[in-house]
C-alpha cells in the first residue's frame, strides 16, 4: 500500500498542467459547496447547546372567537397561532408545573437613560417574568435578576446588557440608574452579558435571525405594561374583550400575545406537563361553551424551528447548487482522470504483465484521485474563506452568520477526501481493466 | 458523415464517453434551471411600481419628546416643503413604495363573510397618489372632502361609529381584478372590519411597500385618511435636482421644528435599488455558477479531446494515408462532439424537467418555459464545438506519415 501511495504521488507529479486543471476544477466545487454548506450550517444549528433540548413552546387556545378570526393572506390560510392571552400565562405561572417557565414578547420601543441630558435610543427590549434569565441561561455581568415577588409587585426594575449600557450611560456600572420606558422610571438591578441566539427563536415574530438585532434588556412584563408600553401584534382577541384604545393595540389580557416557555427535563415530564395543558384547556371550555378549540400544544425548540421553516429558502437553494456544481466539477475531474490513467496503459501493462494484481492498479490510481482532491481541498480553504466573506458584505440579516467553524473545517477535508475516492472510482476501475498482454505487445 | 465508425469507436470508450455525457448532462440541467431562477430574479427587479421613481423623494423624521398639535405642525411642514424650489407636489403619508413597512387590511366583500377575500396593504395620506403620479385608469382621485384625520378615524373605530369613518377608496387595477373578476370596480363595495368602503377610482398599479407574496405585489388600496406621521414624499419637477431639493427640504424641515431627528431621507430610485438588493446578489451569483460550470465543462470537453485525438495519432495517421482528407478528420471528431453532446443534452433535458419539478414543489417556482430547452441545447453544441474545435485541428494536422512510424 506504500509503495501503492508512492506510485500515486510520482504519477501526480507527471502531467502537472492537467494536475492543476484537476486541482483547480475539485477546489472551486469544493470551496462552492463549502460555502453554502457553512452558512446552512450556522443557520441550522443549536440556537442554545444544551438548553435547547428542553426547552418547550406551551400553547392553548382559549380565545373566545369565531374561527373567522384565523387571518387569510390572500387565499392562503397559515395558521401560525403560537402565542397565549397573558391571563392564561398567568394562570400557568402560578401553577407552576414546570421546572422553570415564562411568558415573553419581544417588543421595539423608545427608551433614554437618566440625568438632564438622557440619551435616547429605540430598540428590541424582551417583556417576560422571573424565570426568564436563568431558564435560557443569560449570564450577569453584574446585580441581579428580578424575583418573582417583583414580578407580582409589578417592580419597576430591569436588567439590560452591558453593550446597551455602554451605548446609553457611558458605562457598565449602571446599577442604581434610572432608565426611562414608557411613562415609566425602571430602576436597573442587573446588567447582563448581550444575549443574541441565533435565530431568536423564543419570539420568531419580531425578528430571527442577525447579531445586529437582540433583545438589549429584559423588563417585568406587567411593569412594561403599567408604563404604558404595548405588546407587539397577537394572535388573535376574546370578542367579548373592551374596546381597545387606539385602532391598533390590543389588550394581553384578552388577546393572545405572549408566547410561553417552560424547560421541562425529560419527555416523561413533557408529556405530563401537556395532559395538564390540555385538562387546562378543557376546563376552559367547559367555563366559555365555544366549540372547535385545536387541542393543547407543547412544541420543542428544534420542531418549533423546523415548523417555523426559519432557513431561508434562497440559503437552501444555494447549497442544492453548489451541491450540482461540485458533481459537476467531479464528473469533469473523472474525465480528466481517465484520461491521464488510460495514457499510461503501456506501464499499467506491464505492471500487471510483472505480477501486479488489478487490485494494486486500481488502489494507486484511487490514491491519485484522492491527492488529487486533498490538495483541492487545501485550495478550497482559502476560496471558502473568500466565499464567506463575500456573502457577509451582503446585507441581508443573516449573513452575518457566514463563518467557518472547526466542525466545518474538518468537513470541508472530510468531503474533499470523499470526493477523491469517489471520482477516482471509475477511471480507477477502468485502468485496472487494462489487459496486461495488448499493452506489452503494442509497447 | 458516416457516424456508424464513430459509434463503433464510441462503443470501445465507453468509460471516457459515458464522462463526456454525463458532464454535458448535468450541465445543461443546472444552467437551464439557474438561468430560469436569474430571469425571474430580473422580473423582480424590474418589476413595476406604478409610480414616477425618477421624481420622488421620501423623508421621515421623529419627533425628540412628547410633541402636541401634530396636525398644525404637518400643515405647517407641507407649507414649508410646497415652497422649496424645484417641488411639485407634496404629501404626508404613512407609507411609501419599497420603505419595507406598511399597514395592510384584509378585505371581504361581504361583512358575513368568514375569511377575508384578500389582504391589501393602505395608503393613506391627502394628495398621495398625485405625488405619487399613479395613473387613474376609471373613476375619480379621492378628493379633499373624503378625507377624514386619523385620529378622529381612531376614536370612531373605537367608538365603532361607522360615519366618523371614511367610506371611499381608490383601489388598483389587480386588487379590482381578484375582487371582481372580469367587471368594472366602480361603485362595488369593500369591507373592512365591518366598515364598507365604496370603490370610486382605479389605478393602473401601485406597489406595496413590503412584498412578501409576488402574486399579491400591488393589491392596494388608498384610503382616504390624513396622516402625521412626520413621513413625506415629495416629488420634484426635475430628476436632476433631486439631491439638491432633497437636501434643501430636510434643511427646511429642520429649521421649522429643530426638536426632531430624521430618520430617513432617501431618493425613491435608490430605495428601490437597496429593496431588491437580495435578488440582484442571487442574480449575480447563479450568474458566475452559470459561467464557471460552462467554462469547466468546456475544459473537460477540451482534457478530453485532447486525449482522445493523442491516442489515436497512429489510426489518424493511417486513415489519412490510405487518402482521408483534414476535413474528413476535422469532421470525424466534430461529429463525435455532436453526437455526445446530443445524448448528453437529450439527458439532460429530462434532468433539468425533473430539478424543475422538485423547484415547483419546494420553492414555488412557475414551470420551466418550453424555450429554455431549443435554447439551452443550442448553447452546448456550440460550447461542444467551440471546445472540440482545438483537438480536432490537432487531430487533423497529424501528418499521414505517422503511419508509417513506430510500428
Amino acid at each position: 500500500m506504500r509503495y501503492n501511495l508512492m506510485l500515486a504521488w510520482h504519477g501526480l507529479k507527471r502531467f502537472p498542467r492537467s494536475t492543476v486543471l484537476a486541482v483547480v476544477t475539485v477546489a472551486m466545487g469544493l470551496a462552492a459547496t463549502m460555502t453554502t454548506l457553512a452558512l446552512l450550517h450556522q443557520l441550522t444549528a443549536d440556537p442554545l447547546p444544551g438548553r435547547s433540548s428542553h426547552l418547550y413552546l406551551a400553547w392553548v387556545d382559549t380565545v373566545r372567537a369565531k374561527p373567522t378570526q384565523n387571518q387569510s393572506l390572500n387565499g392562503i390560510t397559515v395558521d401560525q397561532r403560537h402565542r397565549i392571552k397573558l391571563r392564561d400565562a398567568e394562570e400557568l405561572l402560578h401553577d407552576h408545573r414546570a421546572t422553570w417557565q415564562a411568558p415573553m414578547a419581544s417588543v421595539f420601543t423608545q427608551f433614554k437613560s437618566d440625568g438632564d441630558k438622557p440619551r435616547k435610543g429605540s430598540d428590541y427590549l424582551l417583556a417576560t417574568t422571573s424565570e426568564f434569565l436563568p431558564m435560557l441561561g443569560v449570564s450577569l455581568r453584574s446585580g441581579r435578576s428580578w424575583t418573582p415577588a417583583e414580578d407580582q409587585a409589578h417592580a419597576p426594575v430591569v436588567v439590560i446588557d452591558s453593550e446597551m449600557a455602554v451605548s446609553l450611560y457611558g458605562t457598565t456600572d449602571v446599577l442604581g440608574r434610572e432608565f426611562h420606558l414608557g411613562h415609566g422610571v425602571f430602576r436597573i438591578i442587573g446588567v447582563s452579558a448581550p444575549f443574541a441566539p441565533q435565530p431568536h427563536f423564543y419570539d420568531l415574530a419580531s425578528f430571527t435571525f442577525g447579531n445586529l438585532r437582540r433583545d438589549q434588556a429584559f423588563v417585568p412584563l406587567r411593569s412594561l405594561l403599567d408604563a404604558g408600553v404595548d405588546l407587539a401584534g397577537d394572535d388573535g382577541c376574546d370578542v367579548d374583550s373592551p374596546k381597545p384604545k387606539t385602532l391598533f393595540t390590543s389588550d394581553p389580557m384578552y388577546c393572545a400575545s405572549v408566547s410561553y416557555w417552560v424547560d421541562l427535563p425529560d419527555r416523561a415530564k413533557a408529556s405530563d406537563f401537556l395532559a395538564y395543558l390540555q385538562r387546562y384547556l378543557d376546563n376552559q371550555q367547559a367555563l366559555v361553551g365555544a366549540g372547535h378549540a385545536r387541542p393543547a400544544q407543547l412544541t420543542r425548540v428544534d420542531a418549533w424551528l423546523s415548523q417555523q421553516n426559519v432557513v431561508p429558502d434562497n440559503v437552501r437553494l444555494n447549497a442544492w447548487l453548489a451541491g450540482s456544481f461540485l458533481l459537476l466539477c467531479m464528473a469533469n475531474v473523472a474525465g480528466l482522470l481517465a484520461a491521464r490513467f488510460l495514457r499510461r496503459s503501456a506501464e499499467i501493462g506491464i505492471r500487471r504483465a510483472l505480477g501486479a494484481p488489478q487490485r494494486a492498479i486500481f488502489q494507486q490510481h484511487v490514491f491519485e484521485a484522492a491527492m488529487i482532491c486533498l490538495l483541492g481541498g487545501f485550495l478550497a480553504l482559502p476560496l471558502t474563506l473568500f466565499g464567506l466573506w463575500t456573502l457577509r458584505l451582503q446585507d441581508s440579516g443573516f449573513t452575518d452568520l457566514a463563518t467557518l467553524d472547526p466542525a466545518m473545517f474538518g468537513a470541508l477535508f472530510a468531503l474533499a477526501f470523499a470526493v477523491g475516492i469517489i471520482t477516482g472510482w471509475l477511471p480507477a476501475w477502468r485502468a485496472s481493466r487494462i489487459e496486461p498482454g495488448l499493452q506489452v505487445k503494442s509497447a | 458523415m458516416d457516424i456508424l465508425p464513430i459509434l463503433s469507436t464510441l462503443r470501445r470508450h465507453k468509460t471516457t464517453a459515458f464522462l463526456v455525457i454525463a458532464e454535458i448532462a448535468l450541465t445543461c440541467a443546472i444552467v437551464c434551471n439557474a438561468v430560469f431562477i436569474i430571469n425571474q430574479r430580473i422580473d423582480r427587479i424590474n418589476m413595476e411600481s406604478g409610480v414616477d421613481e425618477q421624481h420622488l423623494l421620501h423623508i421621515a423624521l421623529t419627533n425628540i419628546g412628547v410633541t402636541k398639535d401634530d396636525k398644525a405642525r404637518r400643515a405647517e411642514d407641507l407649507a414649508a416643503l410646497q415652497q422649496v424650489p424645484g417641488v411639485v407636489s407634496v404629501a404626508s403619508v404613512n407609507q411609501v413604495p419599497f420603505g419595507n413597512s406598511s399597514s395592510n387590511g384584509s378585505i371581504k366583500l361581504d361583512p358575513k363573510q368568514r375569511l377575508a377575500t384578500a389582504n391589501a396593504t393602505d395608503y393613506f395620506g391627502e394628495n398621495v397618489t398625485q405625488t405619487l403620479g399613479t395613473q387613474l385608469i376609471a373613476g375619480r382621485e379621492l378628493k379633499p372632502d373624503d378625507y377624514m384625520d386619523m385620529d378622529q378615524v381612531v376614536t370612531a373605530a373605537a367608538a365603532k361609529d361607522a360615519k366618523g369613518i371614511p367610506h371611499v377608496t381608490v383601489i388598483t387595477q389587480n386588487l379590482a381584478q381578484r375582487l371582481w373578476p372580469g367587471q368594472s370596480a366602480l361603485g362595488k363595495q369593500i369591507y373592512m372590519s365591518d366598515y364598507a368602503f365604496t370603490v370610486v377610482g382605479v389605478v393602473k398599479e401601485l406597489i406595496r411597500p413590503s412584498i412578501w407574496d409576488d402574486s399579491a405585489k400591488s393589491y392596494t388600496m388608498v384610503l382616504p385618511v390624513r396622516v402625521a406621521n412626520n413621513e413625506y414624499i415629495v416629488r420634484v419637477d426635475d430628476p436632476k435636482n433631486r439631491e439638491r431639493v432633497l437636501k434643501a427640504a430636510v434643511a427646511k424641515l429642520k429649521e421649522i421644528n429643530p426638536h426632531r431627528i430624521v430618520l430617513k431621507q432617501h431618493l425613491l430610485s435608490n430605495m428601490r435599488e437597496d429593496f431588491f438588493q437580495n435578488d440582484r446578489a442571487m442574480a449575480g451569483l447563479l450568474l458566475g455558477v452559470c459561467v464557471a460550470l460552462l467554462v469547466v465543462t468546456a475544459l473537460g470537453i477540451v482534457g478530453l479531446g485532447s486525449f482522445w485525438v493523442a491516442q489515436r495519432r497512429r489510426q489518424i495517421g493511417v486513415r489519412r494515408a490510405l487518402g482521408a482528407t483534414r476535413s474528413n478528420i476535422l469532421r470525424y471528431f466534430q461529429t463525435e462532439n455532436f453526437l455526445l453532446a446530443t445524448i448528453g443534452i437529450a439527458v439532460g433535458m429530462v434532468l433539468a424537467y425533473g430539478i424543475n419539478l422538485l423547484l415547483m414543489v419546494h420553492y414555488e417556482l412557475p414551470r420551466l418555459p418550453a424555450i429554455y430547452f431549443p435554447v439551452g441545447a443550442l448553447l452546448l453544441w456550440t460550447i461542444g464545438q467551440l471546445a472540440v474545435l482545438g483537438p480536432a485541428m490537432r487531430a487533423a494536422a497529424v501528418p499521414p506519415v505517422v503511419a508509417t512510424r513506430s510500428v
